[in-house]
């Protein structure tokens, strides 16, 4: 298959605009032949009408596509196109004129078939600039476009098609229909000259600049026109007459009418260009300002910008801004064009202001507006107080000095407190972010917390073959205060321990790591229950805030007798279930919490039991956190429930008991309830 | 929550709290018997009966005056606990080393 070549739209119409331009050249020169010798050369104008419908539409498709392409053209750009190449034409045209002007009478001079071809050039030249200029009026006047514009210029381009075929109709040029065509489109091209909204948008600069350029296209335009006059009188020359053309006359007359609409408008919309200028200044300013900033920049990069727009917003001559600490210390964070010297003086005319003083106590800060000060400075009129403001409470004030008296107005005061306010979001999104971020690292410091902890539990629970025993633990916050451990004391004898510290989170925590200090201390001594609780007292009395305390059960198996002895510090209870007759019940024995009585007179308070274990029989550890466990109803999950639950699983392992106990308390709170408290629990049950 | 009246009789001061006591309101409790202290009390009683529920910490403010006024001769005592409350304290026990009492007459006379 044969791949045809990507046809490229620019090049082909302007080869075949030169094309065509060429045939009609020969032609008219062939017909030009025949009058001169009197010979009939056959060809009907018909003909050279139809080439130069041709030639329009193929400038019209070359000068459209290469508009198309470069899509974003400034309109100066647009502009300067224009009025170069009604320059270029212009000058190609004096420069013919000279050139004959030169020739004077010559033979040379006379010669019609070089007066035709200049003729032709010189059409082609007019075409080129009349379609061109009317193609970048077309991109002018679709800025902004609305569909009415847009309905209007197709109106307006169908127009112009009918009027390169007008000729066929009529070649009585200025008779009645051609008048009327011509009053048509003109009359649609005024009305597409009012289209004017790129010229708001030009600064003052650019504003001088595209006078100038429609100036130039103007003064060509108008000249081509009365060149093109000055052939259309002197017609014998030329058989065919491509000039006097309805399309040719209207796009002069559209072209001139727009230049000079804009050339009026721009003139006109100098003096106040200076205030659009300013209002997109503000803009600009105030979407900088509404941009938030980075957590890693500063603040002052806002208050930078803030002052900024500020003083160009009012013409302000100086300024300070102040931000207030916490410890309200005033700190001077920014000053512009003032002396330091001036603005102690100011400052102490602010002072004694009564107005101003009035202004600063306004209690509902969210309210307080920007206010004008006049006062008596030696170099400055007045003054204007801005507020900033962040979560209903100031943060800072700027001041703003002018040397004028009563320098700022209204509109002035109403984008400043606009600026001021915006500014104020960013700098207290800027808080908020900072301030998200710190807590973000707090959470992965509480994060390493919960690990350390986490490790602080054993592992491994020491036991042999005499029992089995498993232990579950979870905190209420990242870290808690429970605390279980085993020791293997020697070949027979184990000990268990579980700890509860008052209180919950982190100080509980650091608390739970020095109770597992002072146990696992201890446990190496080899102590009875009782005797390691009034060490573990005695120790921890030492290391424990005053209000704090910690709930201790210790438990020592000695698997050769089945013999366990205990002691209890304040904890509750453990539920010790029998086989024997089927029945579970809390060890009673007198006890109290570690860090309560920090003296000698602990030992009084603290008892030893001891009893005897047969298989089968469970011991249920645990701490407050499962009693106190509440419902939605308020009621507390209680010793009695755990009491049954054991009784009526005592046949499963000490894992699936566990299981039952964990599962059936999370039941019982609630779906989303929250269990308010560290609680851990620790089974074992005897072989 | 937590509410407490204050109100005296005699040279009996009586701190009446209501409400759950718990590690985020103890510290409201903690105030109310240090400013008796400080007021020159030298008995203190708990009227326990509208306390639904308390917590270590709760405890633990009972527990950092034991010394203190042991020292200073001031006499804490708290009467009408409810059973679980009461619970609690002897669980802890806190019963061993503050004086409780069923109800306010017990505790006046004793």
């Amino acid at each position: 298959m044969i791949k045809l070549p990507t046809i490229h739209i620019g090049r082909l119409s302007l080869l075949l605009s030169i094309l065509v331009w060429l045939a009609l050249l020969f032609v008219d020169l062939v017909r030009l032949f025949g009058v001169i010798n009197n010979l009939n050369s056959g060809i009907v104008p018909e003909f050279t009408w139809v080439l130069e419908i041709l030639f329009f539409l193929t400038v019209y498709s070359f000068y459209n596509y290469n508009l198309q392409k470069n899509a974003q053209n400034e309109f100066l750009n647009l502009l300067w196109r224009a009025a170069s190449t009604g320059i270029f034409a212009s000058a190609a045209f004096l420069v013919i004129q000279i050139f004959y002007e030169f020739l004077g009478d010559s033979k040379l001079g006379q010669e019609p078939f070089l007066r035709n071809f200049f003729y032709h050039v010189h059409f082609a030249l007019i075409s080129i600039f009349l379609v061109s200029t009317t193609l970048l009026w077309k991109k002018l006047i679709l800025y902004q476009k609305t569909k009415q514009v847009v309905q209007q210029w197709k109106t307006y381009e169908i127009g112009l098609l009918i009027a390169m075929f007008f000729v066929f109709f009529s070649q009585d040029t200025f008779g009645y229909s051609f008048i009327f065509g011509f009053v048509i489109l003109t009359v649609l091209g005024g009305f597409l000259s009012v289209n004017l909204k790129w010229i708001p948008y030009l600064t003052f600069k650019e504003k001088w600049k595209s006078l100038l350029f429609l100036a130039i296209i103007i003064v060509c335009s108008v000249y081509l026109f009365l060149q093109t006059n000055a052939y259309s009188s002197a017609q014998q020359t030329y058989p065919i007459n491509l000039l006097d053309n309805l399309f040719l006359i209207s796009l002069y007359v559209f072209i001139l009418i727009y230049a000079l609409f804009s050339f009026l408008v721009t003139l006109f919309n100098l003096p106040t260009s200076s205030v659009f200028e300013q209002k997109l200044t503000e803009a600009i300013n105030f979407q900088r300002l509404s941009q938030s900033i980075q957590p890693d920049e500063d603040e002052e990069k806002v208050l930078d910008i803030l002052m900024d727009s500020c003083m160009s917003a009012s013409f302000a001559d100086g300024a300070w801004l102040e931000m207030y600490q916490t410890d309200r210390n005033q700190t001077i964070i920014q000053t512009r064009w003032i002396e330091e010297k001036e603005k102690e003086e100011l400052s102490q005319l602010i002072e004694s202001n009564s107005v101003a003083q009035n202004w600063a106590k306004e209690s509902k800060a969210d309210l307080l507006n920007p206010l004008a000060l006049k006062i008596s400075h030696p170099k400055f009129g007045s003054l204007l107080l801005v507020p900033l403001v962040i979560n209903k409470s100031v943060i800072g004030r700027m001041v703003l000095c002018k040397e004028l008296k009563d320098g700022f107005n209204k509109e002035m005061v109403s984008i400043i407190e606009t600026f001021a306010r915006q500014a104020s979001i960013s700098v207290e999104n800027h808080r908020l972010l900072n301030q998200a971020i710190q807590n973000e690292r707090y959470q992965e410091e509480l994060k390493i917390a919960q690990r350390v902890q986490k490790a602080l539990l054993p592992n491994n629970l020491e036991h042999n073959q005499s029992f089995e025993i498993c232990a579950y633990s979870n905190a209420a916050d990242e870290v808690g205060g429970d605390y279980y451990d085993t020791f293997q004391l020697d070949q027979h004898r184990y000990a268990l321990i579980i700890g509860d510290v008052s209180g919950k989170g982190t100080s509980a925590a650091f608390h739970m790591a020095q109770m597992k200090g002072v146990f696992q201390s201890l446990i190496q001594l080899n102590l009875s229950p009782k005797e390691f609780l009034i060490r573990s007292n005695a120790a921890l009395s030492r290391c424990l805030e005053r209000n704090h305390f910690i709930t201790a059960s210790i438990f020592i198996i000695d698997t050769l007798n089945h013999q366990v002895c205990h002691a209890r510090a304040g904890h509750v209870p453990t539920l010790f279930y029998r086989s024997g007759n089927q029945n579970a019940e809390y060890l009673g024995i007198g006890g109290l919490g570690l860090g309560i009585l920090r003296n000698m007179q602990y030992e009084k308070h603290v008892e030893e039991k001891e009893f005897t274990y047969h298989s089968g029989d469970i011991l249920v550890l645990f701490t407050d956190g499962i009693v106190e466990a509440k419902n939605q109803k308020s009621q507390q999950f209680g010793f009695e429930r755990i009491r049954a639950l054991v009784e009526i699983n005592h046949h499963l392992s000490p894992k699936e008991i566990q299981t039952k106990l964990i599962d059936t308390l999370h039941d019982f709170v609630g779906g989303d309830g929250l269990i308010d408290d560290d609680y851990s629990l620790l089974v074992v049950k005897f072989n | 929550m937590l509410s407490i009246e204050t109100q005296q009789e005699n040279q009996h001061y009586i701190l009446q709290p209501k409400g759950e006591i718990d590690a985020s309101n103890s510290v409201q409790l903690d105030e109310s018997i240090r400013s008796l202290a400080e007021k020159g009390a030298k008995s203190i009683l708990v009227d326990g009966s509208a306390i639904d529920y308390i917590s270590s910490a709760g405890l633990g403010v009972f527990m950092s005056y034991l010394e203190d006024f042991q020292e200073q001769g001031i006499t804490l005592k708290i009467f009408s606990l409810s059973p679980r409350v009461l619970e609690v304290f002897q669980i802890l026990g806190l019963d061993q080393l503050i004086p409780i009492f069923p109800e306010k007459e017990a505790a006046l006379n004793a």
